[in-house]
């Protein structure tokens, strides 16, 4: 398998478009993964489900920028 | 930047004109200036040296020029100052000088260890004053001077291992070398990603992983080596006591800086779960050994 780092780039930008889309209602509820099920306690224990749950949130929320307030305000 | 000066005269329309005119004849006066300055043809330097004579008080005298000059000189230290905040911003400089802090004995004495470490008896890392060691001082620290050689030197290697299998072509040399640094960019990455899930509480930052998934490189070429002298044979044989010798290494390594001042305040399963990530580490560098260097061996 020859890599180059431009099929690195690829793969990391088709990564983190496939985090993006993962729709929250109707997919990640279903699977019990969305953002307001089991956020936890500030115990010790974050475990690996609320680990990756706030990872994914994260992603999605840095992906999302600062436009979305410009979409907010078009009207067509 | 060359064109400045002419956008310039465009503004000054007095003066403009005269420009013009004098220099109708020609191309703009820099290009000339530049190119008849320093030219040293016996035949023709009598007509173009007195043009450039000219040219040059022109230039000297111009204040565009010197606009221009003063223009393109803060340009350029602008730009040298945006290059280095930026790179500033992701790499921290001191920290890399750290992991460059090497003298020799410490090199030799790496390069032994990597080969052989089952007669080490302390892994710990030490401290003084809460930072740690540089690798000058401390055996155990991590560096990443040779991981850096061992790169270039497993490139080189495998030039002199496909030519002289008379499979050697430059672009071979290039795709090596990507296919290399970005294994290790992905193993980097996945170690990070399984350190952040893990929570595992522990002081290895991103370079720490980059020296250890580094260390691999001297058992690649170490294996090369043998495989090119003793044949298919020797290269097993290398590849097996090398993988033996990185995974002993990484997991006596890992397993004292992972833990690191928490070792007693982990729950179980998170302990459970950071040894997994060790072995997993420990045990995936046989594979990428492999993978990388038995087409440099037939």
């Amino acid at each position: 398998m020859a890599f180059t780092l431009y099929s690195l780039l690829q793969a990391a930008l088709l990564c983190v478009n496939a985090i993006a889309v993962l729709h929250e209602e109707r997919f990640l509820k279903n699977i019990g993964w969305g953002t307001d099920q089991g956020i936890g306690g500030f115990g010790e224990e974050p475990g690996i489900k609320s680990q990756l749950t706030n990872l994914i949130r994260s992603v999605r929320t840095v992906m999302r920028g600062k436009k979305k307030n410009e979409w907010n305000t078009l009207k067509f | 930047m060359l064109s400045i000066p002419v956008t310039y005269s465009d503004t000054y329309k007095p003066t403009g004109s005269k420009h013009r005119a004098r220099t109708a004849p020609d191309p703009p006066p820099l290009f000339d200036d530049t190119s008849g300055g320093y030219s040293s043809q016996p035949g023709g330097y009598p007509a173009p040296g007195a043009d450039v004579a000219f040219n040059v008080n022109h230039l000297l005298g111009d204040p565009m020029a010197n606009v221009a000059m003063a223009y393109g000189s803060s340009i350029a230290s602008h730009g040298k100052d945006m290059v280095h905040k930026e790179l500033h911003r992701f790499v921290s400089v001191n920290k890399l000088k750290y992991f460059f802090a090497v003298d020799t004995a410490y090199v030799a004495k790496k390069l032994g260890l990597l080969v052989f470490p089952y007669t080490h008896q302390n892994w710990e890392v030490q401290y003084s004053r809460d930072a740690p060691l540089p690798p000058r001082r401390d055996l155990n620290a991590p560096d990443l001077y040779i991981p850096t050689m061992a790169f270039i030197t497993y490139v080189l290697l495998a030039g002199i291992a496909l030519g002289i299998q008379k499979r050697f072509s430059p672009e071979v040399l290039g795709l090596c070398a990507s296919t290399a640094l970005v294994w290790v960019v992905m193993e980097v990455l996945a170690l990070l990603l399984g350190i952040y899930l893990a929570t595992v509480r522990s002081d290895l930052s991103t370079f720490h992983l980059l020296a250890y998934s580094g260390y691999k490189y001297v058992g690649m070429i170490l294996s090369v080596l043998t495989g090119l002298l003793f044949g298919s044979d020797g290269y097993y044989v290398a590849l097996a006591w090398t993988s033996s010798a990185l995974m002993y290494f990484l997991v006596r390594s890992l397993r004292t800086a992972a833990l690191g001042p928490d070792s007693m305040g982990g729950s179980a399963p998170r302990q459970r779960l950071q040894l997994y990530l060790t072995l997993g580490a420990a045990a995936f560098q046989p594979l990428i050994i492999y993978w990388l260097t038995f087409h440099l061996v037939r």
